[in-house]
């Protein structure tokens, strides 16, 4: 009975327990189910997982592009910019070396009209120098006739009789008569 | 005597090969701990997976990704984004520790659920998901537990305790218990759900072996996968809820 037992148990093909080792008894493992499990799974799941892999994807390039394009337009716009403010700067340099050449060009001759101003200041001066000179020698001059005629007037009264003035007279009448017969 | 004897003893070894041995684990001696060996196998697969698909397709960043960096970027978006909804504005420093638990138990999930563990044999217990352990399920319960903790008192020090008299103070021991029950209900509901999961798929396979448990095998992918998200979604519910009314 034992032997038939132990022929038995040798049938089944069970590892003795406590050891390691493979199990290939294939309705215990599972594969099968496993193996369909896993393949619906692909199947369905890849199609999936590509569709939302895909749509990040895209999404991420969509994205790399518009930021590319922005950053071309922001360069662009920045090249211009640029090309502008040079413009800019050389009028300014020209208005600058305009202006300096009109300001030179004024300060020239607000240097001559004051020099004029100043001749002609001085010519006034001068003028009114001498004018003034020859007022005060015609008042000398005139002060001295004065003078003369009253030390002369004097003379004449006091050193005056009847004869001298007659004689006087009749000589006086005398060149009255000869301008007369000039004329 | 003998022959009583002889089919007794045929009758235990029946017994031990016909038995779908549940909740007898490999163990192993380290120093004077005994760890559970299947659990601590499958998560260093776990996260072999995940470190070195994460090294493989992060090696070479470009600027237009290619399908596989496209794909984590994709993942690491959709992490981001549920802390920060949950979280709100300080979401940066927490989408580590959210993305590390929403992505260690949906692949453990899933792994347990698609990969064919069954074919390597141990000398006690099975190899599965390292959630199906109740021990995975609750370190990373506490795991949470300490994070939330952790934000709290980190953002507002010791004020963070004013929280347990917050709507009313009679409200006190309720808050407290609340302390006990997220770590408790976290772990049991992601334990349970892989567990009942796995059992059941086990069970229509003893008895089905075809075509039968296909369907029920989806559900496990789809429930364990959501499983995956709640558990991070309370994590960092939890997170911003200790973080928050900071004024």
């Amino acid at each position: 009975m034992k032997n038939v037992t132990d022929s038995f148990l040798c049938l089944s093909y069970w590892p003795s327990a406590g050891s390691f080792g493979f199990n290939t008894d294939i309705l215990a493992t599972n594969p099968i189910n496993l193996s369909v499990v896993l393949g619906v799974l692909v199947f369905f799941g890849k199609g999936v997982l590509s569709d939302l892999l895909d749509n990040r994807k895209q999404r991420i390039l969509k994205t790399i592009r518009n930021s590319e394009e922005l950053r071309e337009g922001a360069l662009e716009q920045l090249e211009k910019a640029r090309a502008r403010l040079r413009k800019v700067e050389t009028e300014a340099d020209q208005f600058r070396v305009n202006g300096y050449s009109e300001i030179e060009r004024e300060k020239l001759n607000l240097i001559k009209l004051i020099y004029t101003t100043l001749e002609q200041l001085e010519n006034y001066k001068n003028e009114t120098i001498r004018f003034e000179q020859q007022r005060t020698i015609n008042q000398v001059r005139q002060r001295v006739f004065q003078q003369a005629l009253q030390g002369a007037l004097g003379t004449l009264n006091s050193c005056l009789n009847n004869e001298l003035h007659l004689r006087t007279i009749s000589a006086n009448i005398g060149m009255f008569g000869e301008m007369k017969d000039i004329k | 005597m003998n022959i009583l004897l002889c089919s007794v003893n045929t009758f235990k070894r029946l017994y031990e090969i016909s038995s779908v041995e549940v909740g007898q684990h490999l163990y192993w001696q380290l120093g004077g701990f005994q760890v559970h060996a299947q659990v601590l196998i499958t998560s260093w697969v776990v996260i072999a997976i995940l470190l070195v698909s994460a090294i493989l397709v992060v090696r070479n960043p470009q600027t237009i990704p290619t399908f596989g960096q496209n794909f984590f970027e994709y993942v690491l978006e959709f992490i981001r984004d549920v802390s920060k909804t949950q979280i709100g504005e300080e979401y940066g420093p927490w989408v580590p520790f959210v993305g590390t638990m929403f992505l260690f138990i949906f692949v453990s999930n899933w792994s347990g659920a698609l990969l064919p563990w069954k074919i390597i044999q141990l000398p006690h217990g099975e190899l599965a998901a390292p959630t199906n352990d109740i021990n995975t399920t609750v370190a990373l319960a506490l795991l949470t537990s300490v994070a939330y903790f952790y934000a709290g008192l980190s953002k507002k020090g010791l004020a963070y305790f004013g929280k347990y008299i917050q709507p009313t103070p009679i409200l006190l021991p309720i808050n407290i218990l609340e302390d006990f029950t997220k770590p408790l209900s976290l772990s049991f509901r992601l334990f349970g759900n892989i567990l009942a999961d796995e059992l059941v798929v086990v069970v229509l396979v003893s008895l089905v072996p075809l075509v039968v448990p296909i369907p029920v095998m989806f559900l496990g992918l789809f429930t364990s996968g959501i499983q995956a998200l709640i558990f991070a979604t309370l994590a960092a519910a939890y997170i911003g809820e200790s973080m928050e009314g900071h004024h």
